[in-house]
């Protein structure tokens, strides 16, 4: 490559065209800039000399340009067919999922989208609600209404205490009860020996009623929520449910909540009305037991006479066993119970019991 | 004078024909045909590889520029809206992908994977290892032309990625200025002063050779 062009002195090129030199090498300028270009190469041998030199340098440069060859060309070309599988095979799952992704519709079509965004946010704030409500009102039991008016509307119930037998039902589910209070509790008698109707008003973020008789799962389990939470509500109120779980003191449930009224509540009438809404029940060791505590236990010496006074009853129709427990249980009342009642009482069932069992 | 134009006309509807074959098969490929896809790479895949040989000079990294920028386009390819050529598109894209790997290159260019070593122990550009087809079987040519590659590399080898690029877009790819600035997303006149700062640095790096 050491030929004429670059053997030459070296001649600076005129400085304003040193531009217009490399763009006409480059093949970019227009007709008039060349004629321009070329008057003046016609008497600058500095200008020649440049021009010479740059095509030189550019066919040197070229010279050592390469093309790609058909094997590398090749081994392109397959090793983009296999990204491309393993791609596909990758993607095929992100494009799904992808595609149902908002950003997918959003950014292309901002206006559209905004508009079709708003439309749905609009139609969800009507209607949802109102949808939300039927499928409560369906999801519940048949009789039962649940409403928040005046206008008729849905409750739901989340029991404070997730152990607890009084589950929230899936009806329910929307009103949050550890936030709710019960304004009161209605009872409207029925005809025909039929289950009076209960109405329960409750008090949350926005008022709502529950209505239906004691055999409705919502009624219940709302009623059983009272007593398990005996401290967040009134004694009256806890006195209403308990009289209304009374004739339904044989489900396994109710029972448990009123035993566990008997146990826990504060108040010594709720505590007897339980005893008294046991009484009837299906004779269960749950339920001897709870008397037994309560003869021991409570302070309370109406409630020790309900008591001994159920007990008394149950030996009578045969209904308790004569067991050692038991039978130690009525002897130290017999001896040591304040009460001249309960100690006469609890003589008389373990002379009730004395046939079956030998002192 | 009459057959030339009609040359002319001839010529522009052939290209009207390949922009509308290309389309379709943008839209095919858009739509997931792969093999419209695969169609579309072929069409242009020997002047990218091209670029990407003239750049890097290593196989190996012309073969990851190719590979990272097709891939790009079928990955991007539903992001196309007609708004340029689908040329000037998967330039925009090659020339991202090039220069990233040329700035790449330069910021560690000191602890360089070697490339491989000629029998006197020294590292050998793809320039070097190309057989010297002037030179023919004259010793002393092929040394001459051994040098002489080694001098164009170190000179191309001082200009800056964009420089470079820009240098050889418009030399070797035969690019227009106004396109290669669509391409690399900036004004034609700042390309212009790219070439001439190139012109100008390989002028002054080949100097010696005069």
């Amino acid at each position: 490559m050491r030929d004429a062009g670059m053997e030459e002195t070296k001649s600076p090129a005129c400085e304003e065209f040193e531009p217009q030199l490399v763009l006409f090498a480059a093949g970019e300028l227009d007709a008039s800039e060349v004629a321009d270009l070329n008057e003046h190469l016609q008497h600058c041998p500095g200008c020649n000399l440049a021009l010479a030199q740059e095509q030189e340098m550019l066919a040197l440069l070229a010279s050592r340009h390469t093309e790609p060859d058909a094997a590398l060309l090749a081994s392109c070309r397959a090793g983009l067919e296999d990204s491309l599988d393993q791609q596909e095979e990758r993607s095929w799952l992100r494009r799904t999922i992808g595609a149902l992704l908002p950003s997918s519709w959003i950014s292309p079509r901002p206006a559209w989208s905004a508009a079709l965004l708003v439309l749905i946010g609009f139609s969800v704030g009507m209607l949802g609600p109102r949808l939300l409500r039927n499928s409560v009102g369906k999801g519940g039991t048949n009789s039962s209404v649940a409403s928040n008016n005046p206008a008729e509307a849905v409750s739901g119930i989340q029991s404070a205490d997730p152990a607890s037998a009084s589950s929230p039902s899936a009806g329910l589910s929307s009103l949050d009860m550890r936030t709710a209070s019960v304004a009161g509790i209605n009872v409207f008698p029925a005809e025909d020996n039929q289950p009076p109707q209960v109405q329960l008003q409750l008090n949350a973020r926005q008022p709502y009623t529950v209505r239906g008789t004691v055999n409705d799962d919502d009624v219940k389990q709302t009623l059983m929520y009272i007593l398990h939470n005996n401290q967040r509500f009134d004694p009256d109120v806890r006195l209403d449910a308990v009289d209304l779980l009374r004739t339904r003191n044989n489900d396994p449930d109710v029972r448990s909540a009123l035993c566990k009224a008997v146990h826990t509540d504060h108040n010594a009438a709720v505590r007897l009305k339980a005893l008294e809404a046991l009484n009837g029940a299906e004779p269960q060791d749950i339920i001897r037991q709870t008397l037994l505590d309560a003869l021991v236990d409570d302070q309370n010496p109406g409630v020790r006479v309900e008591a001994i006074n159920a007990l008394r009853d149950m030996a009578a129709k045969g209904q308790v066993d004569a067991d050692d427990h038991l039978l130690a249980v009525l002897r130290e009342r017999m001896a040591k119970d304040p009460s001249t009642y309960i100690r006469l009482q609890s003589a008389e069932v373990i002379r009730d019991l004395g046939p079956r069992q030998k002192f | 004078m009459g057959m030339s134009v009609a040359l002319d006309i001839e010529a522009r509807q052939a290209a009207a024909v390949k922009v509308a074959e290309e389309q379709a098969l943008v839209r095919k490929a858009q739509a997931g045909d792969r093999l419209a896809f695969e169609a579309l790479v072929r069409r242009f895949d020997r002047e990218v590889l091209r670029l990407a040989l003239n750049l890097v000079h290593r196989p190996e990294d012309a073969r990851d520029i190719y590979q990272e920028s097709f891939l790009r386009v079928y990955k991007n390819l539903h992001r196309f809206r007609f708004e340029c050529s689908f040329y000037t598109w998967l330039y925009r894209i090659v020339t991202n992908v090039a220069l990233d790997h040329l700035r790449r290159r330069t910021s560690r260019r000191e602890d360089q994977a070697p490339v491989p070593e000629d029998a006197e122990g020294g590292t050998r550009d793809f320039f070097d290892r190309q057989p010297e087809q002037r030179a023919g079987a004259n010793p002393e040519r092929n040394l001459l032309g051994q040098e002489l590659g080694e001098q164009i590399a170190c000179a191309l080898n001082r200009l800056s990625p964009r420089e470079r690029m820009v240098f050889e877009m418009k030399h070797y790819q035969g690019l227009k200025l106004r396109a290669i600035g669509d391409m690399l997303g900036t004004s034609e006149e700042t390309v212009k002063n790219s070439l001439f700062r190139a012109t100008r640095k390989l002028r002054a790096s080949l100097e010696s050779m005069r």
